[in-house]
């Protein structure tokens, strides 16, 4: 159906809904002709406001199919987030299914972006056409994911058709189709590793989707059952979900799960073996992927492993190095490369890689060179050829897999009034793996004011980026250079006593 | 020990882990936890955590309901089963 490739079925596990593929089919020509109708061009930007719902597969194709790019960002943010997001893009078209906050609603229409919302009822009964002839440009843009920034610079990773297609052809050859038939997603559809490779490789190969709303303990609680109802034959996921769900959900039964993928976050042995005890599969695979890569890039599929801390594997569809430097100043293959079993920066070069940084080609200097990724991962290659990761340098903090970006959080807090200087930073947390700590310097600490601060972050934060620890500092530690280095912060605190956030609502006002 | 000392020391604990800004109704142990807003819904784990570690509730074979989880009434009705 696109592209040459031909969808599967979608299903809706928790609410039962389905869509075959004539039905997809239909609700497709359906969107087409209410989306040209509304004036979506080819080019235009669109900025998805769900996610994890059959509507969003479908109204994905309809974008593609005008030639459009598709945004999908993470609808936990707050509205002041996604106008900052949406600021940035500039989009043409907004999509929705459902009544989103009136305030967003304003903010979105004061920037000229157009709500379009793809309610049953709000779509023609006439279908467009046909679809032919209307494939994308391999070389326009498809999709950008919005990775950090959503309080200041926002930071988009763009993907072509091209590379979006590099990226599902080397998974085909490298991975096959047969354990991807029954896949189930959990993951949101605004993570690359979630939408691009959990759910669009297999769909888009005709593989049946189940796709459940993400982040939901509830259902990962009923993991094992809802894998067993389903027969559900592959799954994608996190450390931090296989941890609750080896808690609280009983294991499956009818031995239907053929591949279980983990990834987003370092996977220890301990819990890989857990998680092959819980499956009843030894298929469990640690996947590599980067957003900026198209995700999934490398993994555990060899013939013969055993899970050991570190270990990704072999590469998928791309060319690995390990290098002395991280610069991009110079190309990749003038830089001294490490030997076997020898750390160094971990290198890539994929055809799936990104287009570049949404109009930060400063950035994507940083980071590409001559076709070559610098990942910001350290690594080493073993003699046999296979990727350990040791360790990253990549400034984010992984809660449960979510990523959040401490930049995007001292954004907020510096244009707090009474904030002098602050500095946030991940700790190790034994729920979520990291969690989000504040070093913060105030004119003044009294309780009200931190109350203020609590309240600013709630209005410009999303739950997830919240600040669980904070620590009231006379000064941020800077290196010699005056620049902080957030493990130092993190050090530091890790010494001190927080403040105790509860305790500031707790004594009535 | 009784329901009422069950529940003096899960409150104790609830209020370690809610939202700073939202209040626990003591008084209505109804009240549901996530839906409430009180604890976001990946907190259910460190309640999972604590009926481990208090009372030495392992879920990890049979799995749990997480309607068992969502109010206080409910998780004290789940100690009580659990250490009859």
């Amino acid at each position: 159906m696109f592209v040459d490739m031909h969808v599967g079925a979608l299903t809706e596990p928790l609410t039962g809904r389905r869509w075959e593929p004539p039905e997809i089919q239909r609700q497709l020509l359906r969107r087409l002709a209410l989306y040209r109708h509304q004036g979506m061009r080819a080019g235009d930007r669109v900025l998805f406001l769900y996610g994890n719902r059959l509507e969003f597969f479908v109204d994905l194709l309809a974008v593609w199919s005008l030639g459009g790019c598709a945004i999908p960002i993470d609808i936990r943010l707050t509205p002041f987030e996604i106008e900052t997001l949406a600021r940035a893009a500039r989009p043409q078209f907004a999509l929705a299914v459902e009544a989103i906050d009136e305030a967003l609603v304003s903010r979105l229409a004061a920037l000229g972006v157009k709500l379009l919302e793809a309610t049953e009822s709000a779509l023609p009964a006439e279908e467009a056409s046909s679809l032919s002839g209307r494939h994308p440009s391999l070389d326009r843009d498809a999709l950008i994911l919005f990775t950090s920034g959503t309080t200041g610079q926002p930071k988009g990773v763009v993907h072509t058709h091209r590379s979006l297609r590099a990226r599902w052809v080397t998974l085909r050859q490298h991975l096959g189709l047969k354990a991807y038939r029954r896949t189930l997603c959990l993951l949101p559809t605004h993570f690359g590793h979630g939408l691009i490779c959990n759910c669009l490789y297999p769909w888009l190969w005709g593989q049946e989707l189940f796709i459940l709303p993400p982040f939901r303990a509830d259902l990962v609680m009923q993991l094992g059952a809802l894998l067993d109802e389903f027969e559900i034959t592959f799954m994608s996921s996190v450390p931090a979900l296989w941890r609750l769900a080896l808690k609280t959900a009983r294991p499956p039964r009818a031995g239907t799960l053929e591949r279980v993928f983990c990834g987003s976050a370092p996977l220890s042995a301990h819990l890989w073996e857990r998680i092959q005890e819980w499956t009843g599969t030894r298929n469990v695979f640690n996947a590599y992927g980067i957003t900026e890569t198209g995700s999934w890039v490398a993994g555990t599929t060899m013939p013969e492993f055993a899970p050991a801390d570190g270990l990704i594997g072999e590469p998928w569809g791309a060319l690995v190095k390990i290098l002395k430097s991280r610069s991009t100043d110079e190309p990749p293959w003038a830089v001294p490369g490490c030997a076997p079993n020898e750390p160094g920066y971990v290198w890539l070069n994929t055809p799936a890689l990104m287009r570049g940084y949404w109009e930060r080609d400063d950035l994507t200097r940083q980071v590409v060179s001559q076709g070559w990724f610098m990942t910001g991962d350290i690594g080493l290659i073993d003699d046999r050829g296979w990727l350990y990761l040791r360790g990253r340098e990549r400034e984010e903090i992984n809660k449960g897999g979510m990523k959040i970006y401490p930049g995007d959080i001292d954004a907020v807090v510096e244009r707090f009034t009474a904030t002098i200087d602050v500095c946030c930073f991940g700790y190790d947390d034994p729920l979520y793996g990291q969690n989000v700590g504040l070093a913060v310097v105030l004119s003044d600490s009294r309780r009200e004011t931190l109350r203020r601060l609590y309240y600013w972050l709630k209005q410009h934060l999303a739950d997830h980026q919240m600040p669980v620890r904070w620590y009231l500092l006379e000064a941020i530690p800077r290196t010699s250079r005056g620049k902080i280095n957030r493990a130092q912060v993190a050090d530091m605190c890790a010494r001190l006593k927080p403040v105790d956030v509860h305790h500031l609502f707790s004594e009535k006002q | 020990m009784n329901r009422a000392a069950h529940k003096a020391k899960l409150i104790q604990f609830l209020q370690t882990i809610r939202r700073p800004d939202r209040p626990l109704d003591i008084t209505d142990e109804h009240q549901g936890l996530i839906t409430s807003g009180l604890i976001d819904s990946l907190a259910v784990l460190e309640i999972v955590g604590y009926l481990e570690q208090e009372y030495g509730i392992d879920f990890s074979e049979r799995g749990i309901d997480p309607g068992q989880l969502n109010s206080i009434a409910h998780i004290l009705d789940l100690i009580e089963r659990e250490t009859r």
